[in-house]
């Protein structure tokens, strides 16, 4: 189904029209929510351009890479929640550089959509 | 608004003995999703605080976080921090009575100055006066530090068990992460490595357990008062400086590692000035990673209490994807700590 204009340019100027119209005219509590709401907006117009990218199956499937060198069968729709299991049942070296990069992997991806600011710290 | 001004101006009355007293000035303050904060300031005429007084009367809010103090013993906490010479609001009069009031409250003094981390963090001070700061920050919790159980007033607080705090915290947290039940292997890994680090358990002493930039007052170059005492407990001193010096509190001046103010040097040097005694900085950087994980865990359990439904809250859900920053931080300070950074 054509459905247009697409869902981030929908999200894309509703913040636009909320920060260049309206946010300058608030003051105090109700300019810190507006701002939260451009913020919120933001994140779900990254995540969406990341779903398009591919980027989630990207990064799952390099998690499942790293579990299936290490003989961890992944029984859980997120290889995600197999790593995390792993790690907590102490299944894998936690010194290991290979780990520890695929941790930052995750972490990473998911700071691109919540705070790609923070990455550039 | 103004009901609540005259059930607190006189139960203030009742309390000093004043013959009268008049509301100049009664408003909410900001800050604070688990009590109501209002400053109420009043003219009283004779008893014993007579002429023109600033207070700040602390009631519960409606929605209560099951971790944190109730109102009486908040007031107990702040009763023994401020008898132990902390530079707290004085604590004075708590009020349980119903016929007073539905909600439990307490007033305390009000103290000048501004607790905003941004107004702080930004403000053009020398670098003596940052030292300055931060040394005072060092000696109030050197201070607070005297206070060891067993304390009668202070029954209410759960001693650590095992015998370690840190090993308590862990126990805690993994608990926390299996509730949540979402996957979080950074945590998982960073719990892996704080239980392989614990450090020997230092003195049980009460902590503020949420002393960081933004839960003090300032005026100008001068900390005027400690707030938000509702996470006090029993712990290991170094629980208090690893908090204040965690990544996530410095608010944007990360090379300012004590609250984006200024040494660790110095805040160890104040905290060493009124105790004697000379905290292992390992062990505060130990302490540091427990408490990014302890905010990673909060941040979750903030996200739980919005997508739950029990609190639907933007600020509580936009928390939630906060925790990929605290998992980030962990990666690089492990990482650094074993470098020997």
């Amino acid at each position: 189904m054509i459905n247009q204009p697409e869902t981030r340019d929908l999200l894309a100027e509703a913040r636009r029209v909320l920060l260049d119209s309206i946010a300058p005219d608030l003051g105090g509590e109700r300019k810190y929510q507006a701002l939260m709401i451009a913020n919120a907006m933001a994140m779900a117009m990254r995540e969406l351009e990341q779903r398009e990218q591919g980027q989630p199956e990207e990064t799952d499937h390099t998690v499942r890479a790293y579990l299936a060198e290490h003989s961890i069968d992944g029984t859980a729709a997120e290889a995600e929640a197999d790593l995390a299991r792993a790690v907590f049942e102490r299944r894998l070296d936690g010194t290991d550089p290979a780990l520890r990069s695929v941790l930052r992997t995750l972490t990473e991806a998911r700071l691109r959509i919540n705070n790609p600011g923070f990455l550039e710290r | 608004m103004s009901a609540l001004a005259d059930t607190f101006s006189r139960f203030i009355a009742r309390q000093t003995g004043a013959r009268s007293a008049r509301v100049i000035d009664f408003d909410k303050l900001s800050g604070g999703a688990i009590q109501d904060n209002f400053g109420l300031t009043l003219e009283l005429e004779g008893g014993s605080r007579p002429g023109r007084q600033e207070f700040v009367v602390r009631q519960d809010a409606p929605s209560a976080v099951a971790e944190s103090l109730s109102r009486p013993q908040e007031f107990r906490v702040l009763q023994a921090a401020f008898r132990a010479g902390v530079t707290a609001p004085e604590p004075l009069w708590l009020c349980e009575d119903p016929e007073v009031s539905e909600r439990v409250f307490y007033v305390m003094t009000r103290a000048a100055g501004s607790a905003s981390p941004r107004k702080l963090v930004k403000a053009d001070f020398s670098k003596e006066q940052r030292r300055n700061i931060v040394r005072r920050l060092g000696a109030e919790l050197a201070r607070l530090h005297t206070v060891k159980p067993p304390q009668e007033s202070l029954a209410f607080l759960a001693l650590p068990d095992p015998g370690n705090p840190a090993l308590s915290r862990i126990a805690l947290y993994r608990r926390y992460l299996k509730e949540i039940g979402e996957p979080h292997p950074v945590l998982e890994w960073a719990l892996n490595w704080l239980e392989d680090h614990v450090p020997e358990a230092g003195p049980t002493v009460l902590c503020h357990c949420d002393f960081r930039t933004g839960n003090y007052m300032m005026d100008g170059d001068q900390l005027t008062a400690v707030l938000d005492w509702e996470f006090a407990a029993w712990s290991d001193p170094c629980e208090d400086l690893g908090w204040l010096c965690s990544r996530s509190w410095r608010f944007g001046a990360d090379d300012r590692e004590v609250g984006g103010v200024g040494d660790r040097q110095d805040l160890l040097e104040g905290y060493r000035e009124v105790s004697g005694v000379e905290l292992d900085p390992a062990k505060v950087s130990y302490w540091e990673v427990m408490a990014l994980v302890r905010w990673a865990m909060i941040a979750l359990q903030q996200a739980r209490r919005h997508m739950s439904g029990e609190q639907r809250s933007l600020e509580l859900a936009l928390t939630g994807r906060m925790v990929a920053q605290m998992e980030l931080d962990l990666l690089n300070q492990i990482q650094e700590l074993e470098d020997g950074k």
